[in-house]
């Protein structure tokens, strides 16, 4: 009986599965994989389009390679990693005075940190690319990024034969062309979740995971920030004006709807590794995360379009005491995900 | 047990033969009841036939309604959602298919002044029988964006006409040089675009603004889809309809869907059928 089983059940057992599995695009990556997207227990279904790109080891290698290879920048200097570190959660280590000088499009922004990407709709800090896939295009085309047009790149990329051997084992394709390059890129940023820090876990039932302190802040947050900033992205992905800029030089949302209406308002940033972040706001207008606070209770003042839950009837309208601030301020940095900041799957591997 | 090792052996192969042939594609199921059609586009200004020039020209070959003089370095637009309608009820929908993979897409075009391979869209498929109306949309809508990056003409790296900064693409676009515009070279560059509208509510503005523009046009004559008819409309578009009276002095740098809101309207006017060959 049992060798019965291993020579006909199973082989019938194969067919089957062959046959089950065989039109489904999707079934030829290992069952389970490091490499595979999982969405965490506690976050909402992603928003990215799967269906036409799904992660898988190899596309995700290339990814990486694509992200860190400085050849795609004009002169050869910048790659994405320059300026997107993943020891800050993927943002800037410091400040770069980088303005999109598009169309007499001016300002200031600060790289932000990239992670749970899968979940937003709108990228930058405008919103004004619709699609993750999207967001490397303006990146690389982008004078004050890697001032290079994105035929050039994907050039480059051609003629580069490491490359068209990684493209072929990826996506069974013998010429490289921009779409793949855009897919590879998404599938690594795809797997920069971020849901693992002791906030998470928490959440995920560790009663444990948070100190007395912290859990007073959890509480403080909900109360005063949780609008914007909302579980468990800490975003609700809205465009809001919190009065950052002291003048307004920087559009914001307005440059995407051109509707004044929107003038002064940003993408609300997700606080998740906000230890590491530094500096804060899309003008890096502070260094600490009491100035932020500070800037919340006092520091703000009334303008266009701000936000009446940040100011209304001529003062702020988020009142904490020095104390609250201590208490938010602990709670933020429960946020802190360390497993995502040193997860070797995204260490560099182009030391070639 | 011979035999349930037997039937059990056939039952693998029959599923492992199922496997191998029920994916591939059965593309025209109906080859023999459809036919095709050969759309063709001739782009004018005013009476003049399209003639793109080297950019930096100071060649003006045209002049719009208030004598502005004027060239073009780049024209064309992008057409889907093609559609074919006869006086029996003939209805043909163009299949549409936005995807990665340049041979999987479906049912978008572009049309390129200066390489006349573009100026011929091939239908095929299309049911046997009369027709008297096409219509199509001018430009990308949200179907062809938002499946994030895609191949083939909707391609940025490959010609693709793709606005980085508030992605979407630009459904029809001008450029060249006019001796009215004082930017450098005299530069003119007249970018329509846009695919979404957020209307307005009772406290809230219009935003966003979708300019995509439904064409429909009515050929001059019936004609005859069948194994031995291949019918060719030839529609023409005179971009004069879209600027003749734009002042290119102030009007000679749009770039977003606000910007290019006023143009829209003038879009569908400017294709007519001229002829269609039977
Ligand atoms: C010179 C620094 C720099 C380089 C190099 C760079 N970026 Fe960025 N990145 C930024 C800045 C600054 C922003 C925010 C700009 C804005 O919102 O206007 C940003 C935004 C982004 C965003 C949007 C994140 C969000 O939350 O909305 C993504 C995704 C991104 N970059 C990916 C990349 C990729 C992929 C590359 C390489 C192809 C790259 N970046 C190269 C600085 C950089
Ligand atoms: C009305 C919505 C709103 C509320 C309420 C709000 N924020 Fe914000 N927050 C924003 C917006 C919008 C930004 C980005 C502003 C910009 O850069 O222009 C921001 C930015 C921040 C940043 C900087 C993030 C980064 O990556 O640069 C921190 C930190 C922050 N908020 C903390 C808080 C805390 C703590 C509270 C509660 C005390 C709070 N916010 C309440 C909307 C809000």
């Amino acid at each position: 009986m049992k060798s019965l089983h291993n020579k006909v059940v199973w082989p019938s057992l194969v067919a089957i599965l062959v046959v089950w599995m065989g039109c489904d695009q999707g079934s030829e990556k290992p069952m389970v994989s490091i490499f595979q997207f999982e969405k965490p227990a506690h976050f909402p279904e992603p928003t990215y389009t799967f269906r036409n790109n799904e992660v898988n080891e190899k596309g995700f290698n290339l990814g990486k390679m694509l992200f860190f290879d400085p050849s795609l920048s004009r002169d050869g200097s910048i790659a994405c990693s320059s300026c997107h570190v993943q020891s800050h959660a993927f943002a800037d280590t410091w400040l770069h005075p980088f303005s999109f000088g598009v169309e007499d499009r001016q300002g200031v922004r600060n790289a932000p940190p990239l992670f749970n990407l899968a979940f937003h709709k709108e990228f930058f800090w405008d919103g004004g690319v619709t699609h993750l896939d999207f967001a490397p295009i303006l990146a690389f085309e982008s004078e004050i990024e890697m001032d290079i047009s994105f035929e050039d790149v994907v050039g480059r990329i051609q003629r580069n034969d490491a490359y068209k051997a990684l493209f072929r084992e990826a996506f069974g394709i013998e010429e490289v062309t921009g779409p793949y390059v855009l897919h590879a890129l998404s599938q690594f940023m795809l797997m920069m979740v971020s849901a693992d820090s002791r906030y998470d876990q928490y959440i995920l039932g560790d009663q444990q995971a948070l100190s007395s302190v912290e859990l007073e802040g959890l509480v403080l947050f909900r109360q005063h920030c949780e609008s914007c900033h909302r579980e468990p992205l800490f975003t609700d992905l809205s465009y809001r004006n919190n009065g950052v800029q002291r003048q307004i030089s920087d559009l914001g949302r307005e440059t995407i709807t051109e509707v004044s209406e929107d003038r002064a308002k940003f993408k609300v940033p997700s606080l998740r590794n906000i230890e590491v972040t530094s500096p804060y706001m899309h003008n890096a207008r502070f260094e600490g995360l009491l100035q932020v606070l500070n800037h919340y209770t006092q520091g703000v003042q009334d303008q266009e379009n701000i936000d009446p839950l940040i100011f209304k009837d001529g003062k702020p309208m988020i009142q904490l005491s020095e104390d609250e601030k201590t208490k938010i301020i602990a709670f933020l940095k429960s946020l802190t995900d360390n497993n995502f900041l040193s997860n070797p799957i995204f260490f560099n591997s182009n030391d070639r | 047990m011979q035999f349930i090792r037997q039937t059990l052996t056939i039952l693998a192969f029959a599923m492992l033969s199922i496997a191998t042939f029920s994916c591939q594609e059965n593309e025209n199921p109906t080859l023999e009841d459809s036919g095709e059609m050969i759309v063709k586009f001739d782009n004018y200004v005013g009476n003049q036939t399209m003639v793109i020039d080297e950019v930096g020209s100071t060649n003006y070959r045209y002049s719009n309604n208030s004598g502005q003089k004027f060239n073009l370095t780049r024209f064309g637009y992008y057409i889907s959602h093609i559609k074919l309608e006869g006086p029996n009820g003939e209805v043909f929908i163009d299949e549409m298919n936005a995807a990665a993979d340049a041979n999987q897409i479906k049912g978008y075009y572009q049309v390129v002044q200066g390489n006349s391979e573009t100026y011929n869209i091939h239908l095929k498929g299309i049911p046997h029988g009369q027709y008297n109306k096409i219509t199509f949309n001018l430009g990308v809508k949200e179907d062809g964006i938002q499946e994030g990056a895609v191949g083939g003409i909707l391609d940025r790296a490959a010609g693709g006409w793709f606005w980085n900064w508030n992605s979407g693409f630009i459904n029809y676009i001008i450029e060249g040089h006019s001796d009215a515009s004082l930017r450098d070279e005299n530069r003119v560059q007249i970018h329509i675009g846009g695919w979404k509208n957020i209307p307005s509510g009772d406290e809230t503005p219009q935003r966003f603004f979708d300019n995509n523009v439904a064409v429909s046009l009515p050929f001059d004559a019936t004609v005859t889809v069948s194994n031995t008819l291949r019918p060719s409309p030839h529609i023409m578009m005179d971009l004069l309809k879209v600027i003749g009276d734009t002042d290119l002095s102030t009007e000679n740098n749009i770039h977003s869907p606000a910007a290019g809101k006023a143009f829209a309207p003038k879009l569908a006017d400017a294709f007519i059928v001229d002829h269609t060959h039977q």
